[in-house]
């Protein structure tokens, strides 16, 4: 029996007119993977806060090591050991490396920095983990995947045992996250305690060890990661059978709604991005772009919806070149997009739903009269019947967006995009950070717009996601697409084999 | 011209330089702790008035920079207490402070001396060097001071971290609150040695002139860096000096010349356009805790 390194019980916490954590107990042992899943706004973001000193409890115990003890302040929660991997960065861009994992416990001689120690022991907990990382380099000019390295020797500096990560795969590809559960074996194996907090069921089966399932503020059970299965956690997170397999209508693809024309585009450094990027999309068609991220998804994207430049070639809507048009002729062409990251392009954080459901369309009738005077009925009926056909969880159509959870977001955009009726719909990481709930129902709106007859390109980092809706497969690697395939004819392994690169002739 | 007239030239420029070069070294700590400083300029009115009410009353101008120094850091706490703790917005602290200290000014003008827009004047002067104050060569060694206490003392790490993300800063248990009235008071205080070189012999309601601005500018110019916000300052120092010294020695008409430096100012700071990266916390309250 190994040892408990923390032991949380019922742990409760109000806020006005929520209860986020009601009677939690959750425990850890040393050298075990115990996730802690649960849609958006279960309570886990709450519970960990509370473990990290960020919030306090109404009532509850925590206990490190058998000694109880109260953790006021993250300084406090530091110095019990307990180190936290946020979702969202908690690194200085322009700072080094180096700098970045010193602040708060630097090495000094009468207030001045010294740099010579903290890099030696730096070095030591790279080697002794696997986490290699060049110290002098600024986090900003390091890719997102090394970024996180940098969070975790930043809480192993520290001394942290008890390791929270909380959605650390969410920004990772797929390879790297297989890197960062190879470390999650080296630090277990090393005696230390990790808290794995995601929504990816795969992965949470993968690595854990036991899942604690909580809905609604309260544990709904802690299971073996033997005895766990896919459907049996989602039904315990969402507290309804959830169908994990998407159903694909069946409809046979109509006249060719897009066509890419040996798409080139450079780079400001002069490497291609898009490398003769050739290839069609049929009405009632999904298309699926697999790929390692960076390899020219984004650019891509970016050309055909943004209207951003290109060097060489054409893109065709419903036969017409819309490469000299804006964005709003295309748009208005019938092309919709759902951005991938919502909150920078999809959404006007603080505006209303009404209006954040009306971009795009607002200067169309009948949201303005002939003069372009917004009518705000209309755009508030129009939110009211979009709200309630996708199912936006919302008390009104008057909230602003940034009070709705990242699931309703995401639905907003969708239901925004959809209800334009577009010929061709672009979906680039539709479901990226949102709960089962809510992919579910997004999966099934993309797949009601190919039954309506639209033509749909996807791209997505989540591979289950293209291969359960696309009807074709495109692999891009280093901006080309180097292999494509129809859904029936490969397999998930295959297509893994082409995101790296790997040659036809290569495989045997 | 002869060599004595060219090295006329280089002192007199330091000399005029040295005001705004103090203030934005100040506004450059401010700033990197996250919080603007658009006081500056009303942080200059009450220190310029305080070295010459404290020189005149104690007898002693090196009293009076204490008093300076002391005043300074006094309204910038205001600031600080106003914007870091109360989380007003910072312009709106700033501008309310500037308007503030010109009515303060004057008012403990005439209660001192009888006179509201102006002082007697101050015969406690600090030594003469090379033909000008020689509070102003002690510039250059403030400004290295300035440049290692930032980028190489445990301070200056935490008071980056807190101007470029509060909550990181939070979450590694540093005190953001603590590190930014530091930050703020700082500049104050460096406020008080730009009264200390700008004209310690009296005092003149309106005789800042908007210094503290340019200091801004020529902080922005200077990318947020000591160094850099120094040499900013002594463009638009040099520039100034130009002015004065050959305004009456050029065909052009005067107006003109005299807004040369202002000119400056603008083509400068639009050259700079996309080049300078603010601190990115820079001028947002923090709230701590739960939210």
């Amino acid at each position: 029996m190994s040892e408990t390194l923390l032991e949380m019980r019922k742990i409760t916490k109000r806020f006005p007119g929520v209860l986020a954590n009601d009677r939690i107990s959750f425990d850890l042992l040393r050298g075990e993977v115990h996730a802690l899943v649960g849609e958006n706004g279960a309570g886990k973001t709450t519970l960990m806060k509370i473990l990290y000193g960020l919030y306090s409890p109404d009532s509850g115990s925590i206990s490190i090591k058998g000694g109880k003890l109260s953790i006021k302040n993250p300084k406090e929660a530091i110095n019990s050991g307990i180190g936290m991997v946020h979702q969202h960065f908690m690194l200085i861009p322009p700072f080094t490396v180096l700098e970045n994992i010193i602040i708060g416990e630097e090495t000094q001689k009468f207030g001045i920095l010294n740099e010579e120690k903290p890099a030696e022991k730096i070095r030591g907990l790279m080697e002794k983990n696997g986490l290699i990382v060049d110290i002098n380099t600024k986090v900003e000019d390091i890719p997102v995947g090394i970024q996180q390295r940098v969070e975790i020797l930043k809480i192993l500096y520290r001394g942290a045992e008890i390791l929270v990560f909380d959605e650390p795969t969410a920004v990772l590809t797929p390879q790297e996250a297989e890197e960062l559960f190879k470390t999650f074996r080296q630090l277990t194996a090393q005696g230390k305690g990790i808290i794995f907090i995601s929504h990816k069921l795969d992965e949470v089966l993968e690595i854990a060890d036991r899942i604690t399932v909580i809905r609604k503020g309260q544990v709904v059970k802690t299971l073996d990661g033997n005895e766990a299965s896919k459907s049996l956690i989602a039904e315990l997170m969402v507290g309804k059978p959830v169908l994990l397999e998407v159903k694909r209508p069946d409809v046979s693809p109509g006249r060719v709604i897009l066509e890419v024309r040996n798409l080139d585009l450079k780079d400001y450094r002069k490497i291609a991005v898009l490398n003769d990027v050739s290839f069609t999309v049929h009405s009632g068609e999904v298309y699926g772009i697999a790929g390692v991220e960076g390899n020219g998804q984004t650019e891509l994207i970016s050309v055909i919806a943004e209207a951003a430049p290109i060097e060489h070639g054409d893109i065709l809507l419903d036969g017409e070149s819309v490469v000299n048009w804006d964005v709003r002729k295309r748009r208005d062409a019938g092309i919709s997009h759902i951005p991938e990251d919502r909150h920078k392009y999809g959404l006007l954080l603080p505006f209303t739903l009404a209006e954040n459901l009306t971009l795009g369309m607002h200067h169309k009738k009948p949201f303005v009269n002939s003069f372009q005077i917004i009518n705000r009925k209309k755009i508030q009926e129009h939110a009211r019947r979009v709200i309630s056909i996708f199912d936006i969880r919302t008390p009104s159509e008057l909230t602003p967006a940034l009070a709705l959870s990242g699931g309703n977001q995401q639905k907003v955009i969708v239901a925004r995009e959809l209800s334009a009726e577009p010929k061709l719909l672009l979906a680039a990481q539709p479901t990226r950070g949102v709960d089962i709930g809510a992919t579910e129902f997004i999966h099934n709106q993309l797949m009601e717009a190919k039954k309506e007859g639209r033509a749909i390109l996807l791209v997505s980092a989540d591979l289950d996601e293209v291969m359960s809706l696309s009807d074709r497969i495109g692999v891009m690697y280093k901006g080309k697409i180097i292999k494509e395939f129809t859904r029936e004819e490969t397999t998930k392994e295959e297509i893994g084999f082409y995101m790296m690169g790997e040659k036809e002739h290569a495989r045997n | 011209m002869d060599l004595s007239f060219i090295l006329f030239f280089f002192v007199k420029g330091l000399e005029i330089s040295s005001p705004i070069a103090f203030a934005a070294l100040g506004a450059v700590f401010s700033e990197r702790s996250g919080v603007v400083n658009i006081a500056l300029e009303g942080i200059m009115i009450v220190t310029t008035f305080t070295i010459v009410w404290a020189a005149i009353a104690l007898h002693s101008i090196w009293l009076g920079v204490l008093f300076a120094i002391v005043a300074g850091s006094l309204v910038a706490l205001i600031h600080a207490v106003v914007s870091v703790t109360f989380r007003v917005d910072q312009i709106v602290s700033g501008v309310a402070i500037n308007i503030f200290a010109v009515g303060l000014s004057r008012f403990l003008s005439q209660k001192v001396f009888g006179q509201e827009t102006q002082t007697p004047t101050n015969a406690y002067l600090f030594p003469q060097f090379l033909g000008i104050n020689s509070m102003a060569f002690l510039l250059i060694p403030i400004a290295l001071i300035g440049w290692f206490v930032l980028y190489r003392t445990v301070f200056g790490l935490r008071l980056r971290t807190v101007g470029e993300n509060p909550e990181a800063a939070d979450t590694l248990g540093l005190n953001v609150y603590g590190l930014r009235y530091a930050g703020v008071i700082i500049s104050g205080a460096l406020c008080g040695l730009s009264a200390a070189t700008l004209f310690p012999s009296q005092w003149i309601s309106g005789m800042t002139a908007g210094r503290g601005y340019i200091a801004l500018a020529a902080m922005i110019f200077g990318r947020w860096d000591p160094v850099g916000a120094v040499l900013a300052s002594l463009l638009f120092g040099y520039a100034d000096t130009f002015r004065i010294m050959f305004e009456t020695k050029i065909p052009i008409p005067g107006q003109f010349v005299q807004m040369f430096p202002y000119v400056l100012a603008v083509v400068v700071l639009a050259g700079m356009v996309g080049k300078a990266r603010a601190p990115a916390a820079d001028g947002k309250p923090y709230e701590k805790g739960e939210d």
